[in-house]
């Protein structure tokens, strides 16, 4: 039934043929298709990085050479998808086999020639979808502290000033907003408090001496004998007498004295109370304020609303870079091999047992930028050292880019990038300088009444970031020079008052300041076009806005002041009627304290009679007695 | 999957003949070790490179393969622990830091704590599981294979036309 088993070694020669096909086939793998599922694979993940489609026109290969040639590559603006945010003509670069066959990649010198920003592509990129954030804890106070500036930048200011400035009602409005207020509350409160003090003080005044308790001594008092002692024994009574009538008084006086000092105290609180009160108002009136949409015409508040989502944006950028580069170049540390975490992902851990002059996971020695254009403009850098870990190399990343984009009409640019992880505190740095670049159709404000921006402008800006840590120092200057502004709006009013407002400023200004740590930023922002509009539009609109504000304190007035002029009311009588039965308690101690004395000095004055009287007798008594002796 | 169909029957007729059980039994082991390693590594190429050039049986090596890769995944966590404690041993250091700055190891991803747990478990499970697998599968012919072959089924079976033009067949081409 089964056939006889062939007698067979343990090599498997048959197997060498099925080998050569399995190695040709890999072979012809790697020489039709690699580079083209390689070319897929990069735009795909280069995608993922970029946030929308990224073509690689053409990749090539080499095995043996261990080198890469990637042309025409262009990545997608996710903002405006029908252009390019950056294309690069060709980037090419050799690795070192000795890195390769460590598992690590080592390039030497690369370069990447025919840099371009903002091109326009043959068909529009798609864009992938945001995908919110992850976050197992809730978003950082960092991510809070942005939250809460984009909401406040993101207020329309302007269009709020331009809405009153074209008469909208503003006594309708406080109707509407006039709701629950604060002042009204905190009134509440202060009766509540003054009840239960009134309370407090009922008691306390009930359970303090009366009239009759202290008649009680005045009767003990007046039974002491102050005159006609016998002799020492009597005297020494009624000073006893008198010390236990003090004592008594003492501990019922002290009572009194101790209520006088609270209600001092009260009192105080209460004043406290009502002067709270006046902060209170004013909370509420900024509350209907806002509430009202009624701005400030601040300068401050309006640079915060022209340009601070500009600023928000740039900052949110910077830390979108940042938290990529310590994503992929760990900061380094003083302990170099941390303790394994507990197994979180079935992925393991993986540990690195560099030595000196050993390679990286990836370095990347050096890059040369350039792009020649017609007439020797272009642009021209380089990169240094982009290592997976910068403790090893010993190095920072360095990237520096001077030159101009002519077709863009960017001239003037110089810009230096620090990345620096060597230590246990990263930190990164740009600095980055535009001579010159054209504005077009940049929207400053847009609201239902108003809107406002640059038609042109050329505009030149200096921007510097350090990141080190968690802290954040960033400065942003930018200068419009020649600016022409579009203004439109439905009132005739505010075409006016806008027009106005910039007519003859021909340079806006923008400094910007933000420095602090992530989860505390201070902003400080400031422009001559703020300034421009505060001023131009106060003319059109001060007198309205104080209008309006005298309208706020008097609702808020109103609606509170006939109970604050009633616990005002209650406060005084109440603080007079305690102060008056306590003076009255206080003048009954006083009175029997007096009278207490005066006994004391009484019995003073007859103690030395008594005692004169007892030394005379004592002395008669001694010379009788001698002379009997004598006889 | 033609391939992979016929070195499964292939196993199974070495399973139930009397002969191949040294290399039924490399192949579990060898399976063992592929199961237990990723699948993009060094290590696992030279398991595959073994398989071709040695009479290893390559059905039983892909299916223990299967088996073991998901024992593996089980026991992630576990490997992860010894994999954390051999590449922490101090005693270790200068060894491994020669590893990965050599050409090719790294390629085998010792690095990483699981690979690493789960390497050292496989290849000291190894030789283990090759005795075992020898005396499971004589356990198996004597047990099931023989009382199969004694049963009314088989013999009524064996008797059919079919499977005597089978017999034939395997005869003259398997």
């Amino acid at each position: 039934m089964d056939k006889p088993a062939k007698k067979q070694g343990p090599i498997r020669f048959e197997a060498v043929i099925p080998m050569l096909i399995v190695v040709g086939v890999i072979v012809l793998y790697f020489s039709l298709f690699f580079d083209t599922h390689l070319r897929r694979g990069i735009e795909y993940a280069a995608a993922q990085a970029n946030g929308a489609e990224v073509n690689i026109g053409r990749l090539r290969t080499s095995v043996f050479g261990a080198s890469v040639l990637i042309a025409d590559v262009q990545m997608t603006d996710p903002v405006q998808p029908e252009r390019n945010r950056l294309q690069v003509g060709e980037i090419r670069f050799r690795m070192l086999w000795d890195a390769l066959l460590r598992g690590k990649v080592m390039i030497d010198e690369a370069a990447v020639e025919d840099v371009q920003i903002d091109t326009p592509r043959q068909r529009a990129g798609y864009v992938l979808p945001v995908e919110p954030e992850k976050e197992d804890d809730g978003p950082s106070a960092s991510d809070r502290m942005l939250a809460q500036m984009k909401e406040e930048f993101s207020g329309n200011v302007v269009g709020d000033l331009a809405a009153i400035a074209a008469g909208t009602s503003a006594s309708e409005q406080i109707k509407l907003a006039g709701g629950e207020l604060k002042s009204s509350a905190h009134l509440d409160g202060i009766e509540k408090s003054l009840d239960e003090t009134e309370q407090q003080w009922r008691e306390r005044m009930d359970a303090l001496p009366r009239g009759e308790d202290f008649n009680v001594l005045r009767d003990r008092l007046g039974k002491v004998q102050l005159k006609d002692f016998k002799d020492a024994a009597q005297l020494q009574a009624s000073v006893k007498e008198l010390q236990s009538i003090r004592d008594d008084l003492d501990a019922k006086s002290k009572p009194v004295g101790e209520a006088g000092s609270k209600l001092s105290g009260d009192m105080g609180s209460l004043r406290g109370s009502f002067s709270a009160l006046d902060k209170v108002v004013r909370d509420d009136v900024r509350g209907l304020q806002a509430r009202m949409h009624l701005p400030s015409l601040d300068t401050a508040t309006l640079s915060r609303a022209l340009f601070g989502m500009d600023v928000l944006g740039q900052l949110q950028q910077a830390r979108g870079h940042m938290n990529q580069a310590r994503q992929y170049i760990p900061a380094g540390s003083a302990e170099k091999k941390a303790k394994p975490a507990a197994s979180k992902s079935r992925k393991g851990r993986d540990y690195a047992f560099g030595k000196p002059r050993g390679y990286p996971a990836f370095w990347l020695r050096r890059a040369l930028v350039t792009s020649t254009l017609s007439g020797g403009r272009g642009l021209s850098g380089e990169i240094l050292d982009v290592a997976t870990d910068q403790q090893l190399v010993g190095r920072p990343l360095v990237a520096t880019l001077k030159g101009d984009f002519p077709q863009q009409g960017v001239a003037g640019v110089k810009a230096e990038l620090v990345i620096d992880h060597r230590t246990a505190e990263p930190v990164e740095r740009l600095d980055l300088e535009v001579g010159r670049y054209a504005v077009a159709g940049r929207s400053l404000v847009n609201s239902e009444s108003v809107t406002l921006g640059f038609a042109k402008a050329a505009a030149a800006s200096g921007f510097v970031a350090e990141l080190r840590g968690e802290k954040v120092d960033m400065r942003l200057s930018n200068r419009f020079n020649d600016a022409v502004f579009e203004t439109s709006a439905k009132s005739a009013v505010v075409r006016e008052m806008m027009a106005a407002s910039v007519a003859g400023l021909n340079t806006v200004s923008l400094d910007a300041r933000v420095s602090g740590s992530w989860s505390d930023l201070d902003w400080k922002l400031s422009t001559n076009l703020a300034d421009a509009l505060a001023k131009g539009m106060g003319r059109y609109l001060q007198a309205k806005m104080d209008e309006a504000r005298k309208r706020i304190e008097n609702l808020v007035n109103d609606k509170i002041g006939e109970q604050k002029q009633r616990l005002l009311a209650r406060r005084g009588e109440f603080e007079a009627r305690y102060q008056s039965a306590l003076a009255e308690r206080k003048a009954q101690v006083d009175k029997l304290r007096g009278e207490l004395d005066a006994a004391r000095k009484e019995l003073d004055k007859r103690k030395s009679a008594v005692v004169d009287a007892e030394k005379q007798k004592l002395k008669q008594d001694a010379g009788k007695l001698l002379d009997k002796w004598r006889r | 999957m033609a391939i992979l169909l016929k070195q499964l029957f292939a196993l199974v007729r070495l399973l139930n003949s009397d002969t191949g059980t040294n290399q039924i039994a490399a192949g579990v082991a060898c399976g063992l070790i592929l199961g237990f390693a990723p699948m993009l590594s060094l290590q696992a190429l030279l398991v595959f490179v073994c398989m071709f050039l040695f009479r290893i049986q390559i059905g039983a090596a892909l299916a223990s393969a299967f088996f073991f890769a998901m024992v593996a995944w089980l026991f992630d966590p576990l490997a992860h622990l010894i994999g954390s404690a051999i590449l922490e041993a101090d005693s270790l250091q200068a060894l491994f830091t020669t590893m990965y700055n050599m050409p090719l190891v790294p390629f085998t991803r010792f690095y990483n704590s699981v690979v690493m747990g789960a390497g050292v478990v496989s290849i000291l499970l190894a030789p283990l599981v090759f005795l075992a697998s020898r005396r499971l599968i004589a356990a198996y012919r004597e047990k099931v294979v023989a009382r199969f072959r004694s049963s009314p089924f088989w013999k009524l079976w064996s008797g059919t036309v079919f499977f005597k033009w089978y017999a034939t067949y395997d005869k003259l081409h398997g």
